[in-house]
């Protein structure tokens, strides 16, 4: 019987770490080692080529960190999460039961992470945390900075300063900015929780804006309010909405 | 020093309190029926002779300083024998001067004054022990100052000392991937696996150092962030490169300790990690009129929203140069051009050189 072949992605910004895993790699002659990406770019296109079974990711990377490349792979594949030293996210990692490596680690913890993960990828079953839950976790100490957006295989960062309003599709969110609209896979709520209440507000049910683009309030003929925003656009103001644009602006 | 003679002003406003006095000295006068012209011009000399006379005191304060609230015997009995002893002496130029005015023309007055002598002893004393209480109460004023001072001194030297135990400790996240750099040399080449053992151990070595001290000549700086910067070449590769502007006249200059590593330190965080491509970090040192400029540059992320404020690091950085040169320093940091600038000026001769 011949045992099954695993692809592999190693990712990580430092040469000398990749090295590292993959030297302990040689040794499993089951992993086929796809792509070696040095950041998070490379991580997710090279991810989207190959559809890799196991993925080694480093989390503190430029561009895009660790996490943020999950959120932005529809098909998630086994993550082997190494750190060096993220106190944050080993709480995280500690919390959902994943598996993770702190550098420096040792031939023997290697392989048995990459047992366990081997045994995750055979059961099929992707039952661990959802990417954006696991980030949320690791970072809930710092407000959000940035969204990430993929599509195809383009990936773009929005500065949440460049952000107009949200709109909810669905099971996706509608960023708005000056220029652009970009669809991103996660629902108003999730994404409202992990925004500073301090800049953004959610002023209807599908709607999240800006707070520093407001222009102005109006009252349209049926006594419900509309929120105009700097740029000309108009917007539903709900009344739990009004209460709290209320309670903000006051 | 005097603490009356010590400034004009001081003195200025001592004697500005002797007018009224002079005032009094002329209506004792001209009740006593010196006349109106023998009263004033008795009074201005005499009062003069006083105010300077009784500036004395003040050795006599000195000689018996307040402790608390406990009063010795021999202080009261010293302040006794002095007021009669300075007031009587007092009393014997006001006769004196009597004596000159009686003979320029008031020849009544000698005679009068003789007569009211002991009115003028009695002022005398009492005017003494005024101005000796003057001078108990400049005194306190003064060490309450000074005590002020010290304790200020005291605090910052505190400050300064925590801030520069803080940045004695290492960073954790470059402390772990090191090792992992060197986990992986070890392997893939040995010498460099032992070189970078070396740098790390040199580093760990300096900053250890240099965060006992308050001072230290900006080469020991250089060297510091030279094995530091050679261990995060190694770590990065490629992607960081250092240019290196150090004038070699600002080797030998005295500057706190531990100020530019945490700044390279912050530029390989928030600068060249965030970068695919790399970039290079500039630390430029030079001499400008007396004072020391120090710069350090690094690219930046263009799709990174810039930070708001300062960061921990700058900010500890930016306290610590005021906390030793007040407003005598410059710090400024900020974005240029995809460019983040820390920029330092402080004075090349460190004021008040405190021991440790």
């Amino acid at each position: 019987m011949t045992e099954r072949t695993y692809s592999a992605l190693i990712v990580d910004d430092e040469e000398l770490a990749r090295a590292v895993v993959a030297e302990y790699l040689a040794g499993h002659p089951e992993i086929q080692v796809a792509a070696s990406c040095a950041n998070g770019f490379e991580a997710v296109k090279a991810a989207l080529e190959f559809k890799p079974d196991l993925m080694f990711l480093d989390i503190q990377m430029p561009k895009l960190d660790g996490f943020e490349v999950l959120e932005l792979l529809e098909v998630q594949p086994t993550v082997v999460f190494i750190t060096a030293y993220d106190q944050h996210a080993l709480k995280a990692f500690e919390v959902h039961a994943v598996d993770y490596l702190q550098k420096p680690f040792d031939a023997d913890r290697f392989n048995e992470a990459l047992v366990r993960a081997k045994a995750r990828c055979d059961q099929g079953a992707t039952t661990g945390p959802q990417p954006s839950e696991l980030a949320a976790a690791a970072r809930s100490d710092w407000p959000l900075d940035r969204l990430v957006v993929r599509d195809g295989a383009k990936v773009t960062l929005i500065p949440l300063a460049g952000l107009e309003y949200v709109q909810a599709q669905d099971d996706y969110v509608l960023l708005k900015t000056a220029d652009k609209s970009h669809l991103k896979q996660q629902t108003i709520s999730s994404l409202e929780s992990r925004l500073d209440p301090k800049r953004f507000l959610r002023i209807h049910r599908s709607f999240i804006i800006q707070l520093d683009r407001l222009a102005r309030l109006e009252q349209t003929p049926s006594e419900s309010w509309i929120a105009v925003l700097q740029d000309g656009t108009r917007l539903p103001v709900s009344k739990s909405g009004y209460a709290r644009l209320k309670a903000v602006l006051a | 020093m005097h603490p009356i003679l010590c400034s004009r002003a001081r003195l200025g406003t001592y004697l500005l309190g002797w007018v009224p006095i002079t005032a009094v000295f002329a209506f004792v006068g001209l009740s006593r029926h010196w006349g109106l012209v023998g009263s004033v011009a008795l009074a201005v000399p005499s009062c003069l002779a006083a105010a300077f006379m009784f500036l004395s005191s003040w050795h006599l304060c000195k000689a018996f300083p307040l402790q608390g609230l406990t009063l010795g015997g021999q202080a009261v009995a010293a302040w006794g024998v002095a007021a009669l002893v300075v007031a009587n002496l007092w009393g014997a130029v006001v006769w004196a001067l009597a004596w000159g005015l009686g003979r320029a023309g008031l020849p009544a007055l000698p005679a009068k004054v003789r007569a009211d002598m002991p009115v003028l002893a009695g002022m005398g004393i009492l005017l003494y022990l005024i101005t000796l209480a003057l001078h108990y109460l400049l005194e306190a004023v003064a060490r309450n100052r000074e005590a002020e001072a010290k304790e200020a001194e005291l605090r910052l030297l505190a400050q300064d000392a925590e801030l520069r135990a803080l940045r004695a400790q290492l960073n954790p996240h470059f402390l772990f991937n090191s090792l992992n750099s060197i986990s992986a040399l070890t392997t893939l080449d040995p010498a460099r696996a032992r070189s970078m053992c070396i740098l790390l151990s040199d580093f760990l070595r300096g900053s250890l150092k240099l965060g006992e001290k308050r001072t230290v000549a900006l080469a020991e700086e250089v060297e510091l962030l030279k094995a530091y910067l050679a261990i995060e070449q190694i770590r990065f590769g490629a992607r960081l490169q250092v240019d290196w502007q150090i004038a070699p006249d600002v080797l030998a200059i005295p500057v706190p300790a531990l100020l530019l590593q945490p700044l390279a330190e912050n530029a390989i965080k928030h600068g060249i990690a965030g970068l695919t491509e790399g970039g290079v970090v500039r630390i430029s040192a030079r001499r400008e009129g007396g004072a020391v400029e120090l710069k350090v540059e690094n690219p930046v992320d263009p799709d990174l929203e810039p930070p708001q404020g300062l960061g921990l690091g700058l900010r500890q950085v930016r306290t610590r140069l005021q906390l030793r040169f007040g407003a005598r320093m410059r710090f400024e940091a900020g974005l240029q051009d995809g460019v983040h600038r820390v920029l330092m000026v402080f004075p090349e001769h460190l004021a008040e050189e405190v021991a440790p």
